[in-house]
């Protein structure tokens, strides 16, 4: 913006736009967290009530992940896709999103090397754990063989 | 080294900020409780595929008294996040609701208390009704 003259002639401080930030990691984290927390309200609080209310907890049997999974080596239905990909958008952004919050909690207290702990087995347990989820929603549910 | 840890602990009592910290805290509270779950969750359910024995032992597990009390916890910790989430995500995206705040917290625990009961309730007694059959 260039300088105004001002009513008596002298122009006025010149007003410099926002610098733009060299590094938007925070401010995309910031994002996610916020779009993320909405999108999980709808899928975490459904998968809960489905489970816990409409079929009851110890009505839960293990031949109804086979159902909703689908087989391994079996054919996929059109169902098995629709609970796969309903349990696999979940399962990322929930990871994602607790593990950003847990980043964000962790460098409230801790800094240096104690952070640098914390942060690693919290991204590789994670990491293992969601790897470990994905693969399975991929390859679909085992029978149990006695 | 646990000095950030000792000053925001006491910068945090020395605060005083009354209901809207006492929500910024248990939304930390119920946040790392739920991510802790959600761990042990899928790992039991990425099972179904890896080892069909371990994921058939962990829903019996998850069928004890023990556990019954326990997601109980969950819910409500699961309820109480998602919906101060909310009331985060949209009071931030829109800076313009800013002046309703405290109305937005008010509302948020009485939706809370709203939906959280009612789920307890149907879970305990689910829970009560198996396992006086026993």
């Amino acid at each position: 913006m260039a300088s105004i003259p001002a009513p008596t002639g002298r122009t006025v401080r010149q007003i410099k736009p926002l610098p733009k930030a060299r590094n938007n990691f925070e401010r995309i984290a910031w994002m996610f967290m916020r779009y993320s927390g909405l999108a999980l309200v709808f899928l975490s609080l459904s998968h809960f009530w489905m489970q816990h209310l409409i079929i009851g907890t110890h009505n839960i049997q293990v031949g109804d992940t086979v159902l909703r999974w689908g087989e391994t080596g079996k054919a996929v239905t059109f169902e098995n896709i629709i609970w796969r990909a309903y349990y696999a958008v979940m399962l990322g952004l929930a990871m994602l999103h607790g593990l950003n919050g847990l980043r964000q909690i962790t460098t409230d207290y801790f800094r240096g090397n104690v952070y640098k702990i914390i942060m690693g087995a919290a991204v590789v347990l994670i990491g293992l754990v969601s790897v470990g989820g994905f693969v399975a929603l991929a390859a679909g549910a085992t029978l149990v063989t006695k | 080294m646990l000095d950030p840890l000792i000053n925001t602990v006491r910068d945090s009592i020395r605060y005083q900020g009354r209901t809207q910290q006492w929500m910024w805290v248990a939304h930390r509270v119920s946040g790392i409780g739920i991510l802790l779950f959600l761990v042990l969750h899928v790992f039991g359910m990425s099972n179904a595929y890896f080892n069909p024995e371990m994921h058939e032992l962990m829903l019996e597990t998850y069928k004890t008294p023990l556990f019954s009390i326990s997601e109980l916890a969950l819910a409500a910790c699961l309820i109480f996040h998602a919906v101060n989430g909310t009331r985060i995500a949209i009071l931030e995206l829109r800076p313009q609701l800013w002046d309703k705040q405290e109305v937005a917290t008010k509302w948020a625990l009485i939706i809370t208390a709203l939906l959280a009961l009612p789920t307890i309730l149907i879970m305990a007694a689910h829970s009560i009704s198996v396992f006086m059959a026993k």
